[in-house]
C-alpha cells in the first residue's frame, strides 16, 4: 500500500509489513551518477544493513530516504506515505546522517528538547523522553555540556539519543559506530540489537562488516549505484546465500589473472596472503571439486584447501571489492 | 503540529541567541542608540528637537541594522555553513516553519530593540533639545524616518536571509546585506538630494522584502543536503 499523502498519515505499526521502500531509484549529482535504478523494500522490525564502499552511494540513500535529496526518478515510499520530501513521511523515522554539523554553543539538552518538542510530545512527556533517550546512550552526564566541548565518541551518542527522543519506528542510521572507540561500538550494538528486538525497523549504513553481522538481520551489497546483493544474515554472522569458499593455500603466489582465467564462470578469487587465496562460488561439492581441480591444472601448487562457507567480509569482497574476477 | 513546530523553532532561535551571548546584541540599540544620541545631542549643541529626532533615529537605526544584519544571516547561514540544518531536515517538520518561526523571532526581536532605542531616543530628545520657535523647517519629518527605517530593517533582514540560503554562508551573507544596506542609503541620499523623496521608498522596500522571505521560504524547502 502506497499512501498518497492525503489524509492522516498511517503509522509504520499498520497491517502493511513493509514499512519502507525504494523503486527504481536514480540519483546523478552532475555528471556524477549515485543512485542507477535501486529497488528494495524494508519489513516491520527488519534490521538491515547497507555495505559499500565510499563512493558507492550509501548516503545518498539513506538522504533520499530521510527526505534530505529527491531522487531522478523512482518512488520512495516510507510507512505507507509516498515520500515527496513531505515532513508527513518523516513521522515514523528517526534519521541519523553521517555527518551533521553541530553548533558548538548548545548543549545536548538542547538538541533532545528541541526533537521531543517537534515530535509533538506534551510538556508533561519531553523530560522524560529525554531522559530515556540519553540513558540509553550513557549520554545523561554530557547533556549540559556544550556539544563543542564532548569528545567525538560523546557527540555521537548525543546525537544518536536525539534520534531515538519520542521512540520513532523506522530508524536511519549513517554511520552510527562513526567515531566511538571498541568498547562504545560493542555498547552500541548491543543497543541497536536491543531496539531490533523490540520492533524498530533499522536501515544501518555502514562500511564496517562487524556493525552489520552483530546487528543485522539482512545485509543488502552496493556497488557504484547499484544493487549487487541482497542476503539474510545467520546470526553466526555468515551470508546463507550458498555461496562457498575455498581457502586455498599453495606453495607459491598466485597470478590471479592468469588462474582466474581458469576457473568456472562466476567464481571468484581473492588474495588473503602470498600463498593464501580465497576462491568463491556457488555450487555443491561437486562443484567445489572441479574448482579444485581447475586450480591444479591451472599449476597452482596446491598445498592445503580447506571448505567453509564465505563470512560477510569474503563475501563483501567477492561483490564489492576490487580484488574480484568478474 | 504547525503551529507547534513554528513556536519550537522560535524558541530554538532563543535558545540559540542565550548560549551564543548573542542575546546581549539586543541591548545595543536600547542602550548606546540613546545614550549616543545624548552625547551627539549635547556634545555637537543640536539647535532644535527634530533635527535631534532625525539624528538619534539614524544612530538608533543604523544599530539596529547591524543587528538584525547579523542575526538574521546566522539564523540560517551558520546552520548551512556547518551542516547542521542536517539535523533539522529530518524532523518531522515542514521545513517552512523552520524558517519562519526563527525569522519571526528576528524581525521581531530587531524591530523591538530599535522602536524600544527610538521611544529613548524620543524622550531623551524632548528633555534635552529645546524646541524653539521660529525655527527651520527640519529636513525630514522624524516619525516619516522612524517608520521609514523600520521597513529598512524589514528589508535588510529578509535580504540577508536570502543572500545566506544562496550563499549557504553567515560571513557572506552578511556582506551580502552590508552591501544591500549601501545601496539603500545611496538610493535615500540621491531622492532627498532631488527633493523627491517620500514614503514611495519604505513602501518599495517593505515589497521587495515581501518577495525576499517568499522565495527564501520557497528556497529553503527545496534544498537538498
Amino acid at each position: 500500500m502506497v499512501h498518497t499523502g492525503e489524509g492522516p498519515a498511517p503509522r509504520a505499526d499498520g497491517d502493511d509489513p513493509v514499512v519502507l521502500s525504494l523503486r527504481s531509484v536514480s540519483k546523478r549529482y552532475g555528471d556524477v551518477v549515485a543512485l542507477r535504478g535501486i529497488s528494495l523494500t524494508l519489513r516491520r522490525g527488519e534490521a538491515v544493513g547497507y555495505l559499500g564502499p565510499n563512493g558507492a552511494g550509501k548516503t545518498t540513500t539513506l538522504k533520499i530516504l530521510a527526505g534530505l535529496a529527491r531522487p531522478d526518478s523512482g518512488e520512495v515510499s516510507v510507512a505507507g506515505v509516498r515520500h515527496d520530501g513531505s515532513h508527513r513521511a518523516r513521522d515514523s523515522l528517526g534519521v541519523l546522517v553521517e555527518t551533521p554539523g553541530v553548533l558548538p554553543y548548545m548543549r545536548g539538552t538542547d538538541l533532545l528538547s528541541h526533537v521531543a518538542e517537534v515530535r509533538g510530545l506534551r510538556v508533561a512527556e519531553r523530560a522524560a523522553a529525554v531522559r530515556q533517550a540519553a540513558d540509553r546512550l550513557g549520554v545523561g552526564d554530557v547533556l549540559s555540556r556544550p556539544l563543542g566541548k564532548l569528545s567525538t565518541g560523546q557527540l555521537r551518542r548525543v546525537q544518536l539519543a536525539a534520534t531515538l527522543v519520542g521512540a520513532p519506528d523506522i530508524l536511519l542510521l549513517d554511520e552510527p559506530t562513526l567515531g566511538l572507540d571498541p568498547a562504545a561500538r560493542v555498547d552500541l550494538r548491543a543497543l541497536l540489537r536491543q531496539l531490533r528486538n523490540e520492533g524498530h525497523t533499522l536501515f544501518l549504513t555502514t562500511h564496517l562488516v562487524e556493525d552489520v553481522q552483530e546487528v543485522c538481520d539482512r545485509v543488502l551489497f552496493l556497488r557504484e549505484g547499484r544493487l549487487v546483493g541482497d542476503e539474510a544474515i545467520r546470526r553466526d554472522g555468515r551470508a546463507s546465500d550458498g555461496h562457498r569458499t575455498l581457502v586455498v593455500r599453495t606453495l607459491e603466489t598466485v597470478d590471479l589473472a592468469r588462474v582466474s582465467g581458469a576457473l568456472p564462470s562466476g567464481t571468484t578469487v581473492l588474495r588473503r596472503s602470498d600463498h593464501e587465496v580465497a576462491v568463491t562460488f556457488e555450487g555443491d561439492e561437486g562443484e567445489q571439486r572441479r574448482v579444485l581441480g581447475a586450480l591444479v591444472t591451472a599449476g597452482v601448487g596446491v598445498v592445503e584447501a580447506t571448505a567453509d562457507r564465505p563470512d560477510l567480509a569474503a563475501r563483501y569482497m567477492a561483490l564489492v571489492g576490487r580484488e574480484e574476477v568478474p | 503540529m504547525t503551529i507547534g513546530a513554528l513556536r519550537a523553532n522560535l524558541r530554538w532561535e532563543a535558545l540559540r541567541w542565550l548560549r551564543s551571548q548573542r542575546l546581549f546584541l539586543l541591548t545595543i540599540p536600547v542602550v548606546a542608540g540613546p545614550i549616543g544620541s545624548a552625547l551627539a545631542f549635547l556634545y555637537f549643541h543640536v539647535p532644535d528637537r527634530s533635527t535631534a529626532l532625525i539624528l538619534g533615529i539614524f544612530v538608533t537605526g543604523g544599530l539596529s541594522a547591524i543587528v538584525v544584519l547579523d542575526l538574521a544571516s546566522l539564523m540560517v547561514g551558520e546552520d548551512l555553513s556547518r551542516r547542521a540544518n542536517l539535523f533539522h531536515f529530518t524532523l518531522p517538520e515542514p521545513r517552512w516553519t523552520i524558517l519562519g518561526g526563527r525569522f519571526v523571532l528576528v524581525l521581531g526581536a530587531g524591530l523591538g530593540a530599535y522602536a524600544a532605542g527610538a521611544a529613548l531616543v524620543w524622550g531623551l530628545a524632548s528633555l534635552l533639545v529645546p524646541s524653539p520657535s521660529g525655527a527651520s523647517p527640519p529636513l525630514l519629518d522624524p516619525l516619516h524616518l522612524a517608520e521609514g527605517v523600520a521597513a529598512l530593517l524589514l528589508f535588510l533582514g529578509a535580504a540577508t536571509v536570502t543572500a545566506s540560503i544562496l550563499t549557504r554562508s553567515a560571513s557572506e551573507a552578511l556582506v551580502a546585506g552590508v552591501l544591500s544596506a549601501v545601496v539603500v542609503a545611496a538610493a535615500t541620499g540621491y531622492l532627498l538630494l532631488q527633493g523627491q523623496l517620500t514614503m514611495v521608498l519604505p513602501l518599495v522596500l517593505l515589497l521587495s522584502a515581501l518577495v525576499a522571505v517568499g522565495w527564501s521560504l520557497v528556497a529553503y524547502g527545496r534544498l537538498e543536503s
